[in-house]
């Protein structure tokens, strides 16, 4: 029973997800986009709770297409104005999402196999993996902190 | 140059940070395996985007053109580092128009040398800066993008269109030097004028033979010497009526350059004066050196607001020299040109008049009053050219369109049919 109401749960987080995106997109509002893809992959980690604790082996496929989707919203919604461009620059930029895209998947599976390899862990490699993720949220944090809107006085 | 993050670095790391807290909690990997991808991606972008460092040289196949004529601009555009999205737009000052499609987005890699030519068409005259263009770049992730400036200014001067003037206008008299117009005294010339008798000093070639075989006595000739002239153009810059792209300042322009480049040919001495609110002149002398001063000071003839009176006092007296040819270019919209131009026949220069017709600038007006307002602004209009030509002044109405040459007619016809008083 739980597990239906988590599977009417998934859905109504994917209808919100999707909706969420195309308000984004219409929008043109990367913080709507945002919550939009956030919402797709609390779909996602709903699912898990609804399928119990096997681990999911196409997560790497998964993780491509959500970098995929996230990738085309935002060049779906990027400033544009009419412009002559280059015709190799669109074909540029769909090799480069495909490798991005391959990147990815490449990433999640080496976080699958790590994970799987680690077996269960315990409280040391939980307390590691916390560590960790706010060690790397910091670099963010501090390297998007770096990258803030700055005016160059320099030409 | 300014660098602005773009939504995604803001989403991703969100993202990133959503995702494991949420593998964390839920102990599901999976959601650190779909995280994991964002983190890396914003680690790497930002890890190894780099300013764009561009440089522009600009080159203009020429420093001065006609209006209505091309220039060519040659771009050379050098990138330093490699720039995966630039978009540049060539900064174009109203006046000139190119066919070239702008802004354009290209790709460059680290050390590429783009040229890009660049045809340009010079519809208006006046003085120009180009070659200063704006950028924006994008990092190869999405995540920075980059905006400044990048050239160096080439300054491009488009002189006035000048028309083909078949005959000039001639003043009442001429100056004292030589030149192509034939004076009304006589003198040594080539222009036949009278008989008279030979009396000492007079050269023996100048003996009419076929006379003094008539009377007995010797007879010479006389002639009308070539001498120049002294032109004086006088410009209004106080006011101007406009609609669109053009005014009457531009046909005041067009038809200073013209007479400029058409006196000067002829030898004559020709000087400027741009009566506004910003008073300029050129004293009057003659040679291609002028034409390219007067041209050039035209090119700065701007309609400047001021309530200051003025009058002729503030005019240096060399600049309007005696006896010179006067030829006011003006919308007589202001009564201090009004002013002036009564003054200055007055004081006996020879004056014409052309006036720069506002009537195709300025509307009827739709209310019933605004259209009376038009009829009486008219008829004022009409009692100005009158009392013009009471004092012996030629004045004419120039519109778009019409030739300039019916209008020097006009004022020749004007002067053959009046009796100039001396005042």
């Amino acid at each position: 029973m739980q597990d239906i109401h988590l599977r009417w749960l998934a859905l109504a987080v994917g209808a919100l997800a999707m909706s969420l995106l195309a308000v984004g997109l219409a929008a043109r509002s990367g913080p709507v986009l945002g919550w939009g893809l956030a919402a797709l992959g609390g779909e996602y980690g709903v699912l898990f709770a609804a399928e119990g604790r096997a681990l999911d082996e196409l997560t790497p496929v998964y993780a491509g297409a959500f970098v995929l989707v996230a990738e085309l919203a935002f060049w779906s919604i990027e400033r544009r104005v009419p412009a002559w461009s280059e015709p190799t620059l669109v074909e540029r930029r769909l090799a480069r999402l495909a490798a991005t895209c391959i990147g990815a998947a490449g990433v999640a599976a080496l976080v699958i196999v790590v994970s799987a390899a680690s077996g269960g862990g315990g409280i040391a490699l939980e307390a590691i993996g916390v560590v960790a993720a706010i060690g790397a949220l910091a670099l963010v944090a501090v390297l998007v902190q770096r990258s803030a809107a700055e005016v160059d006085s320099s030409p | 140059m300014t660098r602005v993050a773009t939504s995604k670095l803001r989403v991703y790391p969100a993202l990133a940070g959503l995702g494991l807290v949420g593998a964390l909690a839920l102990g599901r990997p999976e959601l650190a395996a779909l995280a994991a991808p964002f983190a890396v991606l914003v680690g790497v972008g930002l890890a190894f985007s780099r300013r764009p460092e561009l440089k522009l040289h600009v080159e203009l196949d020429r420093e001065r053109q006609l209006e209505g004529r091309p220039v060519s601009l040659e771009l050379e555009l050098v990138a330093g580092t490699p720039v995966s999205r630039l978009e540049l737009l060539l900064k174009f000052p109203e006046g000139l128009v190119t066919g070239e499609p702008f802004p354009r987005v290209l790709h460059l890699y680290s050390g590429e040398r783009r040229e890009l030519h660049v045809p340009i068409r010079c519809v208006h005259w006046g003085t120009y800066e180009v070659g200063e263009a704006l950028w924006r770049a994008r990092d190869g992730f999405g995540l920075l993008v980059f905006e400044g400036s990048v050239g160096e200014s080439r300054w491009l001067k488009v002189y006035p269109s000048g028309e083909a003037l078949t005959r000039l206008l001639q003043p009442l008299e001429t100056q004292v030097f030589s030149g192509n117009q034939v004076a009304r005294h006589r003198g040594e010339g080539i222009e036949f004028a009278d008989l008279r008798p030979f009396t000492t000093g007079d050269r023996v070639r100048r003996v009419n033979w076929r006379a003094t075989a008539r009377r007995g006595v010797p007879w010479v000739n006389e002639a009308h010497p070539e001498r120049n002239n002294d032109v004086v153009l006088f410009l209004d810059t106080f006011a101007e009526a406009r609609r669109g792209d053009t005014g009457t300042l531009d046909l005041g322009v067009r038809a200073a350059a013209s007479f400029a480049t058409h006196f000067l040919k002829e030898k004559d001495r020709v000087g400027l004066v741009s009566f506004g609110g910003v008073l300029n002149w050129l004293t009057a002398t003659s040679g291609t050196t002028q034409l390219y001063r007067i041209v050039d000071s035209l090119l700065d003839a701007e309609i400047m607001l001021s309530y200051a009176w003025k009058d002729l006092d503030v005019i240096p007296t060399r600049t309007l020299p005696p006896r010179a040819l006067v030829i006011a270019l003006s919308p007589l919209l202001d009564e201090r040109t009004v002013g002036a131009l009564l003054d200055l026949r007055a004081r006996g220069f020879d004056l014409a008049v052309i006036e720069l017709s506002p009537l195709p600038f300025v509307g009827e007006g739709t209310s019933e009053t605004e259209r009376l307002a038009y009829r009486l602004w008219l008829l004022r209009r009409d009692a100005l050219r009158t009392r013009y030509a009471s004092l012996g002044v030629p004045i004419v109405e120039w519109r778009e369109g019409v030739p300039l040459d019916a209008m020097v007619e006009e004022v020749r016809a004007f002067r053959r049919h009046a009796r100039v008083v001396r005042v």
